[in-house]
C-alpha cells in the first residue's frame, strides 16, 4: 500500500488528511515540523509527501532543500497543501499546490494518478 | 551586517511577502528596520490635495491625516512588529515613491533597502496613474546602498540563509557586488556560487556559434572567474563556479533554482547620472522579476 507522509503543524489538517487518505486505501505517517519531517522520511520512505509551507522554526522550501540533497529520497513527489496565497511555486518542484480550503476530490485525485505512475 | 534597513512599503498585499523578508533579514542582522510608506501622491502644483495609495481617496494631508496613516500600518504590521525581536520604526511621508525612498535611505543612513513587488498590477493602482516607470527601476538605480527586491510570492521564503548566487559579468560593478556576495556568504557560513553566463543570443549577431567556439569561452570565463574572485573568498568554506551558455537572465533564474539559492546578488551598470531615468540593466530587471528567493541588486 502506498504510504503518504502529512507534513503539516495543524494538528486538525494531519488528522483530516491522515483519514482522508487512510480512507481511500493509503497508510499514512505525519510530521509537525521540518526536522520531524526529516527523520520521518529517512525512517518511513513514503511514496508521497504533502507539505505545508509554513511550518513552525523553519519553512517548508527548507525541508523540500534538504529532501533534494538526500539520494533515495530527492525523487518523492511534493504536494503543497497551504493556506499562503501565492504560494503556488514556492516549490518548483512539487507536484501540484493546493491552498487551503481544498477541494478533497481534486487532492485525492492528484494523488491517485501521482502514485499510479 | 546590516545595521539600518530601509523597507520601503505599499501596506497592501503586493508588499506583505517582502515584509516577511525584512522582518526576518532584520532580525537575522539585528538591525535597526525603518518601514516606510509613502502615502500618496501629491497633485498638481502646490495644492495639498493627494491622492491616497490605500484608500485612493484625495485626500487633504494634515498632521492628523499622517498620524492616522501611522497607526493604519501599526495595525497591518502589528503582528510583525509584536515579535519583539526587530526594532522597527514606521515613518510616513507623501510625495513621489522614489524620491522619498531615496531621500529617506539618506536620511537614515540606509545601509540596505527592501521592496516588494510592484503595485503597478493592481488595475487601480495609484502609481501607475501617476507614474511611466517604475519606482523599483528608480530606486535601484539611484541608491547608495544595496537594494533587495521580493517580486514574487515563491521569491519570500527567507527563513534563514544557506546559498549565495553572485552573478558576474566582470564588470568593476560587480566587483563591488561580489564583495557584498562574499561578506554575506562569511557572515552566514553560506555557500557561495559564482556564476557567470555566458551570452550565445546576441554576441554573434545572428551567426551561430560551434559549440567548440562555445565551450572555449566557457572555459575562458571559468578561469577568469579563478582569477578575478578565488583569490578573494578566504573564509568561505565552501563555493563553486559555473558558466552556463544561453540567454543570461534565465541562465541565472535556472542557475538559482538548482542551487537553492536563497539570495542572488548582482549589479547593474548605471552609467548615466540622471536618478530621473528609469531604466536599469534588462538582464537584472529581469532575474529581478522572475527570480525565486530575493535578489539584491548593487549600484557601483
Amino acid at each position: 500500500m502506498p504510504k503518504i507522509l502529512i507534513v503539516d503543524d495543524d494538528p486538525n489538517i494531519r488528522q483530516y488528511l491522515a483519514a482522508l487518505f487512510e480512507d481511500h486505501g493509503y497508510l499514512t505517517v505525519v510530521a509537525r515540523d521540518v526536522a520531524e519531517a526529516l527523520q520521518t522520511a529517512q525512517d518511513e520512505r513514503p511514496d508521497l509527501i504533502t507539505l505545508d509551507l509554513d511550518l513552525p522554526g523553519e519553512w517548508g522550501p527548507r525541508f523540500y532543500r534538504a529532501l533534494s540533497q538526500e539520494p533515495e529520497l530527492k525523487s518523492t513527489p511534493i504536494i503543497v497543501i497551504s493556506a499562503m496565497p501565492g504560494s503556488r511555486y514556492a516549490i518548483g518542484n512539487a507536484v501540484a499546490s493546493f491552498t487551503k480550503p481544498f477541494d478533497r476530490e481534486e487532492l485525492l485525485k492528484t494523488v491517485g494518478e501521482t502514485l499510479d505512475l | 551586517m546590516f545595521k539600518t534597513i530601509l523597507f520601503a512599503t505599499s501596506a497592501t498585499e503586493a508588499s506583505d511577502h517582502a515584509a516577511r523578508v525584512a522582518f526576518n533579514i532584520a532580525a537575522l542582522n539585528q538591525a535597526a528596520l525603518h518601514v516606510f510608506h509613502v502615502l500618496g501622491v501629491p497633485s498638481r502644483g502646490y495644492s495639498q490635495a493627494v491622492t491616497d495609495v490605500k484608500t485612493k481617496e484625495r485626500v487633504e494631508v494634515d498632521a492628523d491625516y499622517i498620524a492616522w496613516v501611522t497607526e493604519e500600518l501599526q495595525t497591518y504590521y502589528e503582528k510583525q512588529l509584536a515579535e519583539g525581536d526587530v526594532q522597527a520604526g514606521i515613518e510616513v511621508a507623501v510625495g513621489f515613491p522614489h524620491r522619498e525612498i531615496l531621500r529617506q535611505a539618506r536620511a537614515v543612513s540606509a545601509d540596505l533597502i527592501v521592496l516588494g513587488r510592484s503595485t503597478g498590477e493592481a488595475e487601480d493602482s495609484v502609481y501607475k496613474k501617476s507614474f511611466a516607470g517604475s519606482t523599483l527601476q528608480r530606486v535601484a538605480k539611484a541608491a547608495k546602498c544595496p537594494v533587495l527586491v521580493v517580486s514574487r510570492p515563491a521569491a519570500s521564503f527567507w527563513g534563514g540563509l544557506s546559498n549565495i548566487v553572485f552573478g558576474t559579468d566582470f564588470s568593476k560593478a560587480s566587483d563591488k557586488a561580489f564583495e557584498l556576495a562574499a561578506e554575506l556568504a562569511r557572515t552566514f557560513a553560506c555557500e557561495l556560487h559564482i556564476f557567470h553566463a555566458l551570452d550565445i543570443s546576441s554576441m554573434h549577431m545572428g551567426r551561430s556559434a560551434s559549440q567548440d567556439e562555445i565551450e572555449q569561452q566557457r572555459r575562458e570565463a571559468l578561469r577568469r572567474i579563478r582569477a578575478q574572485y578565488v583569490s578573494r573568498i578566504q573564509g568561505i568554506d565552501t563555493y563553486s563556479l559555473e558558466v552556463w551558455e544561453g540567454i543570461p537572465f534565465v541562465e541565472i533564474v535556472k542557475y538559482a533554482r538548482e542551487k537553492h539559492a536563497d539570495l542572488i546578488v548582482l549589479a547593474h551598470h548605471s552609467k548615466a547620472a540622471d536618478a530621473e531615468g528609469p531604466r536599469i540593466g534588462s538582464n537584472v530587471e529581469q532575474v529581478i522579476v522572475r527570480a525565486g528567493c530575493p535578489v539584491i541588486s548593487m549600484n557601483k
